[in-house]
């Protein structure tokens, strides 16, 4: 009996994974514990073992699709036996091999692949992509009240749009771009080269007209699309493209989307760093059964933030759609550089863990983002994150929200400068730069000016923190 | 407080429409107009030549009726009845216009008005106040500084030329643009001879380069020299150069009785205070943006003036932009979405025998603009209804012009009868940036001549 192999939950968030590549190709054999592709969600990738050893009969969907979880993606049976009867069989028993999800959001989508695939008589059901079916429609996330009011008001279905903010949430920029009216030329031409559409035209009746599309470039000469490296001109010399996927477009619309839906600030102080070098210090030298000799000065900046934010619940919150949520536990976001970018895994109820424990919280996620087996759900569920950029000898800079939350701490280098002592007399001191950005729309700036004022007074006090 | 709300200096058709609109508006409205409403397009222009055109249609449909079954025997015409026929339109449409005008509560005064400034224009002496000026003051015939054409009372402009007390036996026309078409084929129609001396190498330079010879071998009663600069006038004698640097003269050396000066119009400038008011305006008119304002705040400027295209249908059009943008100035008016002008879909007739339109670009336009396109030509005769009302060998023609990539319909051109009244709907498709795919589920009407459009938007 062949055996179906699905796309797998990655925790309890993940709706759909992507594709990132198949590592067996169709007529491999393979063993049950080996990676047949390697799949992505918004947060990490991870390894999908084939599950059941034999030959892979069939990959059901290509690199880069998108496919909802608890989705067929391949089928694993023995050589020459028919991976059509697998699927068919597949979807007369849900309970089989493709366990019937929790959700409802995935059940029409196991039904419509399965009911597709079952169809083998059908011309295309050879065409994997075919086979498949029509695509899970994915639980909305939502259309916004503007948006809801303009469509209203322009016969738009904001329903049917691909909305442009968080998750795709319609806004009221995704109904006025589709309410637009445009001329047939014009329509046309945008479907085909994807152009953004101004907010009015210059065509009759105000129609955004093929001139308004920007470039007023003739649609019958496109620019060319230049192969990687080939100089385009001379000016310009080689170069490369490289289209946005993956983690890298998560990133980049998350950082736009930030930027774009918040009212961020930013504020730069420096703490004493005579107290945290010290203690670093004298952890590094000390007994390993301790626990504490591997404690960096990064999980020192952790437990402090850890520790004050209790105090300032505005700052320890998100906001979404007007309503500010403030949290009782602190869940620190950590921001991990790693190969795929950026990734921020979370250190739950910091405020309750112990230094040590949040050493090797942070020891044991970042490793684990690197070696891309974080787990989804790890990934989520921040409530202030810190990121730092010490090592790298950057004396401050301006960190972007991790929305919906309203604030990051960005740590800096540690740099020696003499400070007027208590007696007036110069002292060389250690100083730690601090850059806070909060969202002004729900932290203004004296507030702000406290809660980085309170942390850096933590950090130049650390040692009476860890004795609280 | 303001006396008016607009003043409109100059009563041709941009100048009227204008005064009108704001009537209708509630503005109130001094309209000045130093001869008589209409300007040339209605009193020695558009109207007046077709009204004679007509005649001469009537005269020639007479002559060749004979092969569709009608027999008309001892014809002639009356140039005197014919003239008298033209006056008697002329006025009845003045008289509307007036009318128009005095129902909408515009106040219409017949004087010469000086432009001083923004808001404030001079007449008889009296300077009168406004929120908003509309200058529309139109464009006079060029007369070029060559030998022997001043003070000749053998050459004529076009006005000089429509009250000509006889028709010219010999008629030698200036210049191959469409005042020049249109006289040579209303007067060759009427029995004159008639030469055309052109400098370029073709006659009417917007006109598609493929129907340009079909209109000219279809006036064969005209002799065309093409690429021929005058010289001199002497009498009747035009006396031009040819490309190869031979001189020479039309009609064989013989005077012609009229010498119609038709090369070109250029903007009335002069004697209302443009210069003095700060204006700013080149050679070719005054400089105004896509909703007709000049430099001056509060100052609109339409028709011939700006030089942009001089055409009466253009003049109306900028006139309801300029009225447009200074109802939404004044806040009494939302302004409109895309109330801009535009002309890239402004059609144009000439009025030869037979008649000719386009709208767009043509394939050389097109060319130059680097925009690679795809064409369809078809005759006329394609349609059932051409060919019965004008016979199998008729000269029409059809030509459809679009974007070989999105299929955007770009130039439509017609040659024959009754290319004059479809030409609207091509410019309704460029406006509307409709593709051939659109174009093709259009419904026709049948049997009409427009439905040669049809079928050369199929055969594209």
């Amino acid at each position: 009996m062949a055996h179906v192999l699905i796309m797998p939950r990655q925790g309890n968030t993940v709706e759909s994974c992507i594709i990132v590549r198949w590592s067996a190709r169709e007529g491999d054999s393979v063993s049950a514990d080996r990676s047949v592709c390697e799949v992505e969600t918004d947060k990490a990738s991870f390894d999908v073992p084939a599950g059941s050893g034999g030959i892979l009969l069939k990959i059901l969907r290509a690199e880069g699709d998108d496919v909802p979880v608890l989705e067929p993606i391949a089928v694993i049976g023995a050589a020459g036996e028919d991976w059509r009867a697998a699927l068919g069989s597949a979807a007369q028993a849900p309970g089989g091999a493709t366990t019937a999800p929790e959700g409802g959001a995935a059940a029409p989508a196991a039904a419509d692949s399965g009911t597709a695939a079952a169809g083998a008589a059908a011309p295309n059901a050879g065409d994997a992509r075919a086979a498949t079916g029509p695509e899970a429609p994915k639980e909305s996330p939502g259309v916004s009240p503007r948006a809801r009011r303009l469509a209203a008001q322009t016969a738009v279905d904001a329903s049917a749009l691909q909305g442009s903010g968080p998750g795709g949430r319609v806004l009221e920029r995704d109904v006025a771009a589709a309410a637009a009216p445009l001329t047939a030329a014009a329509r046309a031409s945008a479907a085909a080269t994807g152009a953004p559409l101004p907010s009015g035209g210059s065509a009759l009746g105000g129609r955004i007209g093929v001139a308004d599309l920007g470039a007023a470039k003739p649609a019958s000469t496109p620019v060319k699309a230049t192969a990687a490296g080939s100089p385009a001109s001379p000016e310009i010399g080689p170069y490369s493209d490289t289209p946005l996927k993956g983690i890298r477009k998560i990133i980049a619309d998350r950082m736009r989307a930030s930027l774009a839906q918040s009212a961020q600030l930013s504020f730069d102080v420096s703490a004493d760093a005579e107290r945290i070098s010290a203690v670093r210090a004298r952890f590094k030298a000390s007994d390993k059964a301790l626990g504490l000799s591997e404690v960096t000065i990064g999980d020192l900046v952790l437990f402090a933030v850890s520790r004050v934010l209790p105090a300032f619940p505005m700052v320890n919150a998100h906001l979404v759609d007007g309503t500010l949520r403030t949290f009782e536990r602190v869940h620190l976001g950590l921001a991990v550089d790693t190969p795929r970018g950026l990734m921020v895994p979370v250190i739950r109820n910091a405020d309750r863990l112990s230094l040590a424990g949040i050493s090797a919280e942070a020891k044991r996620l970042a490793a684990a983002c690197l070696g891309g087996s974080i787990s989804p759900d790890e990934l989520s569920g921040s409530t202030f994150t810190v990121s730092n950029l010490g090592a790298f000898g950057i004396e401050s800079f301006t960190p972007v929200l991790n929305a919906p939350e309203v604030g990051v701490l960005g740590v800096c280098t540690i740099t020696k400068t003499f400070v007027p002592g208590p007696d007036g007399a110069p002292s060389l001191r250690s100083r730690m730069g601090l850059s806070l950005t909060v969202d002004h729309q729900v932290v203004d700036g004296a507030p702000a000016a406290r809660i980085i004022k309170a942390i850096a007074d933590a950090i130049g006090d650390i040692d009476l923190y860890l004795m609280k | 407080m303001s006396e008016y709300d607009v003043i409109v200096l100059g009563g041709g058709p941009g100048g009227y429409l204008a005064a009108e609109r704001l009537g209708h508006a509630g503005r109130k409205v001094l309209l000045v107009e130093k001869e008589k409403l209409g300007g040339v397009c209605l009193n020695v222009g558009c109207i007046p030549t077709k009204t004679l055109l007509n005649s001469a249609k009537q005269y020639v449909h007479a002559k060749e009726a004979a092969k569709f079954g009608v027999n008309a025997t001892g014809l002639s015409f009356d140039w005197g009845v014919m003239q008298s026929w033209k006056t008697e339109v002329v006025d009845k449409l003045v008289g509307a216009i007036a009318l128009t005008e005095k129902k909408l509560g515009v106040e219409v005064v017949q004087a010469e008005g000086r432009f001083l400034g923004p808001g404030r224009v001079e007449v008889r002496g009296v300077a009168h106040q406004a929120a908003a000026v509309i200058l529309a003051t139109g464009s006079s015939p060029v007369m070029p500084p060559i030998p022997g054409a001043r003070d000749n009372p053998k050459v004529v402009d076009s006005t000089g030329l429509l009250s000509a007390p006889a028709v010219p036996e010999r008629l030698c026309v200036i210049g191959g643009g469409v005042i020049g078409i249109e006289f040579a084929g209303l007067f060759a129609a009427l029995g004159s001879k008639v030469e055309i001396v052109e400098m370029m190498d073709e006659i009417v330079p917007f006109m598609d380069k493929e129907q340009a010879p079909l209109l000219r071998r279809a006036m064969k009663d005209v002799a065309f020299r093409l690429g021929c600069k005058v010289e001199r006038i002497e009498g009747g004698k035009v006396v031009y150069r040819t490309k190869e640097g031979t001189e020479a003269s039309p009609f064989d050396g013989a005077e012609a009785d009229l010498v119609l000066m038709a090369v070109g119009r250029r903007p009335n400038l002069e004697n209302w205070g443009a210069k003095e008011s700060g204006l700013d305006f080149g050679p070719k008119g005054v400089t105004v943006d896509d909703r007709m304002r000049t430099n001056l705040s509060g100052v609109w400027a339409v028709g011939d003036l700006t030089g942009r295209s001089l055409l009466a249908h253009s003049a109306y059009r900028m006139a309801e932009v300029a009225v447009a943008d200074i109802l939404a100035a004044s806040g009494a008016a939302e302004p409109e979405a895309g109330n801009r002008m535009r002309y890239d879909a402004i059609p144009w007739v000439v009025y030869g025998m037979p008649e000719a339109a386009g709208v767009g670009l043509t394939e050389e336009e097109a060319k130059r603009r680097g925009i690679e396109i795809k064409k369809a030509s078809l005759p006329l005769r394609v349609s059932g209804r051409f060919a019965a009302e004008n016979g199998f060998a008729a000269p029409g023609s059809v030509k459809v012009i679009a974007e070989a990539a999105s299929g955007r319909i770009l130039g439509i051109h017609v040659l024959g009868a009754y290319a004059s009244e479809i030409i609207w709907g091509g410019a309704a498709l460029i406006e509307q940036e409709l593709r051939v795919v659109d174009v093709q589920q259009l419904v026709f009407p049948h049997p009409t001549v427009s439905e040669a459009i049809r079928e050369a938007v199929w055969a594209l």
